[in-house]
Formats: C-alpha cells, sequence, structure tokens
C-alpha cells in the first residue's frame, strides 16, 4: 500500500512539475526562450515515447524517426497555411499522415531481420528528408515554411508563452498516457515478445508481422503530432529540423534513458534537451560535455537510467494500480 | 477421432530430404513418441506441423481442415502449442510475461483491448497464465526474470507458455535432453500427468526409457523415413529399428 502510494506520489509529481512547478518558474524568470526550450523538451519526451514504443518494446531498430516527426510537421505546417485550419486539426491530421506514411514503409520491410531493417529505415528518412528538401513547390526547400498565426484556436489567441506551453504540455501527456497503456499491458507483452524472439511469439499465436506494422504506425502516428506540435510552436520549420542527426537524438534519449523503459524515454529526452542548455554559459565546452555524459551513462549504466525491470514494476503495480489482487493475495494481472 | 493427420509429408533441402514421404496419424487424447538417431528428421516433421517449415509434398490436416501452407501463427491458434529442441524463452521478461504471451497470442489481445482497460480479456489472460505457472510450479518466482532462471526450470517455462495456449496438441521436442535422471524422472511423471488430464501429446525425446515409458505408441524414423509404427514393445523388437536405431545408440 504504501508503495502505491509512494508511486502514485510520483505520478502526481510529475503532473505538478509539468503543469504548475515548471509554468510558475517560466514565468518568474520571464524570458521567452526559456518556454521555447521547455516546448522543445517535451516535445522531444513525446518523439522518445513514440520510439520507445517501436525500438524499446519491440526491438525494431529505427534510424529514421525524423522523418516521421517531419511529415507531421509539414503536413501540420500546410494544412495550416493552405487551408487555414486549427491546431485541434492539424494535430491529428499530422498523426494520422505521419502514421500512414510509417504503415506503407512498414509494409515491405517488416520482413527483414535486425541490421537490415535498421538500414532500411535509414534509407526511408534519408529519402523523406530529400523530398522535404527538394519538393519545393509543395515544401519550399531549404527555405523552409513559417506559419503566421499558428497558435489560434476557437478564436482563442494562444500564441502567448504560458497558453502555448500547455497546449504542449497537455498533448504531450495525453500522448504519453495513450503509450503507457500500450507498453505496459498485455499488448506490450507480446510486442516484447517480437524483441525477443519474433519466430517463438510466431508459434505462440502471435501475427508478428501486424503487430510490428502496428508498433510502427503507432510510433509514426506520435511522431506526427510531436512534428505538428512543433510547427505550431515554432512557427517556422525547415528540412534539417528532421535530418538522420535528430533520428540519432532521439535513439540516444531512449537508450540513456533505457531500452524498453517509457519513465526512460522520457527522462533521456529532458536530460539531453536540457542539458545543453544548462550548459550555454560553457560555450563550445558544452557540446563535449554532453558527449562525456551519453558515453558515460552508456558505460556504467547499460540498462539506462531507468531499466526496463523497473520501470515495468513501477508502471503495472503502482502507476495506473492495475495489477488487481485475488482473496488469497495472489496477483491477478493488468486489467 | 484423429486430432493430426500427416500424409506424405515430404521436406526437401536442396538434395537433401529432411522428411521422406511421412505419414501418421495422432487421435485426440494420445500420447505418442517420435525417436530416431541424430538427423533423422524428427525436428523438421515438427517444424512441418507446426507451420514453420513449408511443405515439400504431401499434406498435414488437424482437427479436420488442412493447416498447411498456413501462415505459422494461425496454425497455433487452431491448437497447435509446442516447444522447442534448443530452448527458446524470451529471456528480458518475467516469467509471467513468458507465459502470458502465449494466452495472448491464442486471445488475439490487441491494442484496443489495452487502450480500453478490456477487464474480460485481461482477467482469461491473468487466469490462463497463473494456472499454467502453478502446473509446473513457478508461480512463486513469477517476477523474476527469466534469464536468472536455471536450466532445467526453463523447460518447464516453455512446457507452461506452450500450456497458456491451452492447446489441443501439444508438441514436445525433446523436453529432457540436458536434464538428468531424477529431473528426467520428474519430467515423465509430468507428461504422464498431462497426458492423463486429456492432454494429446506428440513427443521427440532421446531418451529411449522415457519415451518407452510414458508413450502407448511409438514412431520410428530413420533418414527422414518412417521405419516403425506401433506398441513400444513391438518397435523395440523390431529388426529394422535396432539395425537403425536402437544398434547406433548402444554404440553411442
Ligand atoms: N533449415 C535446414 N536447412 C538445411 N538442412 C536442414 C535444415 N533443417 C534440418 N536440416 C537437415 O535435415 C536433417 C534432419 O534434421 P532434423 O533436425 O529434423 O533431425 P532430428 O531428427 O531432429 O535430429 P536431432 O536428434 O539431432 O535433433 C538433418 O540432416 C539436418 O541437417
Ligand atoms: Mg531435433
Amino acid at each position: 500500500m504504501s508503495d502505491r502510494f509512494r508511486a502514485r506520489l510520483i505520478a502526481i509529481g510529475f503532473l505538478a512539475l509539468v503543469f504548475v512547478a515548471a509554468p510558475a518558474a517560466l514565468t518568474a524568470f520571464g524570458k521567452s526562450y526559456y518556454w521555447q526550450v521547455a516546448d522543445l523538451a517535451l516535445i522531444f519526451a513525446l518523439l522518445a515515447g513514440s520510439m520507445h514504443l517501436v525500438t524499446g518494446v519491440a526491438g525494431l531498430l529505427q534510424l529514421g524517426h525524423a522523418a516521421f516527426y517531419g511529415v507531421g510537421a509539414y503536413a501540420a505546417a500546410l494544412l495550416a497555411t493552405k487551408a487555414g485550419l486549427s491546431l485541434a486539426f492539424t494535430l491529428p491530421l499530422a498523426g494520422l499522415s505521419a502514421a500512414t506514411i510509417a504503415v506503407l514503409v512498414a509494409l515491405p520491410t517488416m520482413r527483414l531481420v535486425s541490421i537490415y531493417f535498421a538500414v532500411a529505415t535509414l534509407a526511408i528518412g534519408q529519402m523523406l528528408y530529400l523530398i522535404m528538401l527538394n519538393w519545393v513547390e509543395v515544401t519550399k526547400g531549404p527555405n523552409g515554411i513559417m506559419l503566421f498565426s499558428g497558435m489560434k484556436f476557437a478564436g482563442l489567441d494562444l500564441s502567448r508563452p504560458l497558453p502555448t506551453y500547455l497546449v504542449v504540455a497537455a498533448t504531450v501527456c495525453v500522448s504519453l498516457f495513450v503509450l503507457h497503456r500500450l507498453s505496459h499491458s498485455y499488448y506490450g507483452n507480446a510486442l516484447r515478445a517480437l524483441r525477443e524472439d519474433d519466430q517463438c511469439a510466431d508459434a505462440m499465436g502471435v501475427d508478428t508481422v501486424r503487430l510490428k506494422i502496428e508498433a510502427f504506425g503507432v510510433s509514426g502516428f506520435f511522431a506526427g503530432v510531436a512534428g505538428a506540435l512543433w510547427a505550431h510552436t515554432a512557427g517556422f520549420i525547415s528540412p534539417p529540423d528532421f535530418s538522420f542527426q535528430t533520428s540519432i537524438l532521439i535513439l540516444a534519449m531512449v537508450v540513456v534513458g533505457g531500452l524498453g523503459s517509457l519513465p526512460g524515454a522520457v527522462l533521456g529526452a529532458f536530460i539531453l534537451i536540457l542539458l545543453p542548455e544548462a550548459l550555454r554559459p560553457f560555450g563550445d565546452f558544452r557540446n563535449i560535455a554532453v558527449g562525456v555524459v551519453l558515453f558515460a551513462s552508456i558505460l556504467f549504466v547499460p540498462k539506462g537510467l531507468i531499466g526496463e525491470v523497473s520501470a515495468l514494476d513501477f508502471a503495472r503495480r503502482q502507476l495506473a494500480g492495475a495489477w488487481r489482487r485475488d482473496g488469497a493475495g495472489a496477483e491477478i494481472g493488468w486489467r | 477421432m484423429t486430432l493430426l493427420q500427416v500424409q506424405g509429408a515430404t521436406r526437401r533441402f536442396g538434395g537433401l530430404i529432411a522428411v521422406d514421404n511421412v505419414s501418421m496419424d495422432v487421435a485426440a487424447g494420445e500420447i505418442v513418441g517420435v525417436i530416431g538417431p541424430n538427423g533423422a528428421g524428427k525436428t523438421t516433421l515438427f517444424n512441418l506441423i507446426s507451420g514453420f517449415t513449408p511443405l515439400s509434398g504431401g499434406e498435414i490436416r488437424f482437427d479436420g481442415a488442412r493447416i498447411d501452407g498456413e501462415k505459422t501463427f494461425a496454425i497455433a491458434r487452431k491448437g497447435v502449442g509446442r516447444t522447442f529442441q534448443n530452448l527458446r524463452i524470451f529471456p528480458n521478461m518475467s516469467l509471467f510475461d513468458n507465459v502470458s504471451v502465449g494466452a495472448i497470442g491464442m486471445l488475439g489481445a490487441g491494442p484496443l483491448s489495452s487502450l480500453r482497460r478490456d477487464t474480460k480479456v485481461a482477467t482469461e489472460i491473468a487466469e490462463r497464465t497463473w494456472t499454467a505457472l502453478e502446473r509446473v510450479d513457478l508461480a512463486r518466482e513469477a517476477h523474476t526474470l527469466a534469464a536468472n532462471l536455471s536450466y532445467g526450470k526453463r523447460k518447464y517455462l516453455e512446457i507452461a507458455r506452450a500450456l497458456a495456449m491451452a492447446p489441443k496438441l501439444l508438441i514436445l521436442d525433446e523436453p529432457a535432453a540436458g536434464l538428468n535422471d531424477s529431473e528426467t524422472h520428474t519430467l515423465a511423471a509430468f507428461i504422464r500427468d498431462l497426458h492423463a488430464g486429456g492432454m494429446t501429446v506428440l513427443l521427440v525425446e532421446h531418451n529411449m526409457a522415457l519415451v518407452m515409458s510414458i508413450c502407448r505408441r511409438v514412431v520410428v524414423l530413420a533418414s527422414g523415413r518412417k521405419i516403425a509404427d506401433g506398441a513400444p514393445d513391438a518397435v523395440r523388437a523390431d529388426p529394422l529399428v535396432l539395425e537403425s536405431y536402437l544398434g547406433v545408440e548402444e554404440e553411442a
């Protein structure tokens, strides 16, 4: 019971940090730049969380995640500028566009194993990146797209830092909640079985190809949503935001936090976005420092800052109160 | 009632004929042993039945319908559960999670049911999982990682995972390999119990004593061909079998 109480406290603490403490501190500092950093940290928490599902849980090494982030961002930017849609529509539509492309891409690549799959995702990421760069009539190429008044919804002007931040925080938290339900339930177990031994999972009646495509689609969806958030909050997008480097950055977040661990992915994102900002006074030295932190964390905590085992234990037993107990005190499992 | 019907099953790997025109039936409730020297084609036969390997010829019926050509997971869902000769557990998952996969696969718990937290499906999965874990006496360790389990217990974990599928036919590929005498003895009693509880079992085993003690019928393969099929005593006395299998075994 006290375990459960502590875990509830952690969950409430996280929400309090995101929705109360962070906005209060940011308001006190008053610099709009800090607000942008906070938005970016949340957006990357969602990117890392969505990659966690496909790479950490289902074990498919995804090297082109940033491309789906880009597809979402461009979809949102084009829908907002050309069709004049507000973010209530662009968010889900951006997610759906990215998910559609992810599924189309997944269909032919799902039969590839490990390293070949990784290289295929790399190629797809590059291809999408080159399309963003070269399809000038639509994407404006290297010049990027400006979104004026991207943060308006139902007549409300959300473009001031606090409302913008709250929109981002709410979207990210709801998305992470969905990812939590998927990765910590029995469905997550089926995905984990793919990672461990997909042939064997097949022999247990698990439709492995379908599951991989689903995981890829869901992951693409949330990457797309993150892209829409970025387009609307930054007000300007261009191809370099969605390059291979960004994919690797997201991968690093997932690995530093702990492969297979959703809280780990979120923590990894916060660290790798906030640390370089915190070290800004040290100038160019900060990039080396970030590299050292990455290297040391892989060396000393290879399972990640919050490993999969403890993340699962935490999420299942307590966070959702999901493990029922029968009369004899045995756990019945996830509801 | 015939549960499994293999007719003229053939499997070629290049020039090698691993399974050569093998026919055999398994009736519901039966326990049948498959024996034969190394490379006889026993594992390949099991792979053909469970859909791991496609047939080069012949056909396989399960529960009255053809299953050859179906996808592996679809065959599993029809009620074919199996274990592997070279132990295939999910090492980075807890015992509970390992075993739950058997039930999840069969019940097809999808993303929507976990988003809605479908209590009915989840309870069914949990009950099957706990029952299977208790059946192999691993319930108390349910939350340890499979990677931390001893070799002997891993074997039972694999069987429990197959049991959570609630299969109509349980295929065991050398369950006693690597176990010592007393462990083998316990395993024999366990399999006999399963059978007594109504499970249909198809068993590959090198340990002759084990096969002879728990199977009422034994099929003998050699170089991909079926050379004998009958009661253990009759098979043991078969000159063809003595020559191609038992002789080899005694030399070894
Ligand atoms: N995937 C494959 N590709 C090529 N040859 C194979 C393949 N699988 C099996 N074989 C060959 O088919 C023959 C039968 O192998 P199988 O594994 O079925 O024998 P087995 O009776 O299970 O032997 P053991 O007692 O050693 O487990 C062997 O000669 C083996 O080398
Ligand atoms: Mg074999």
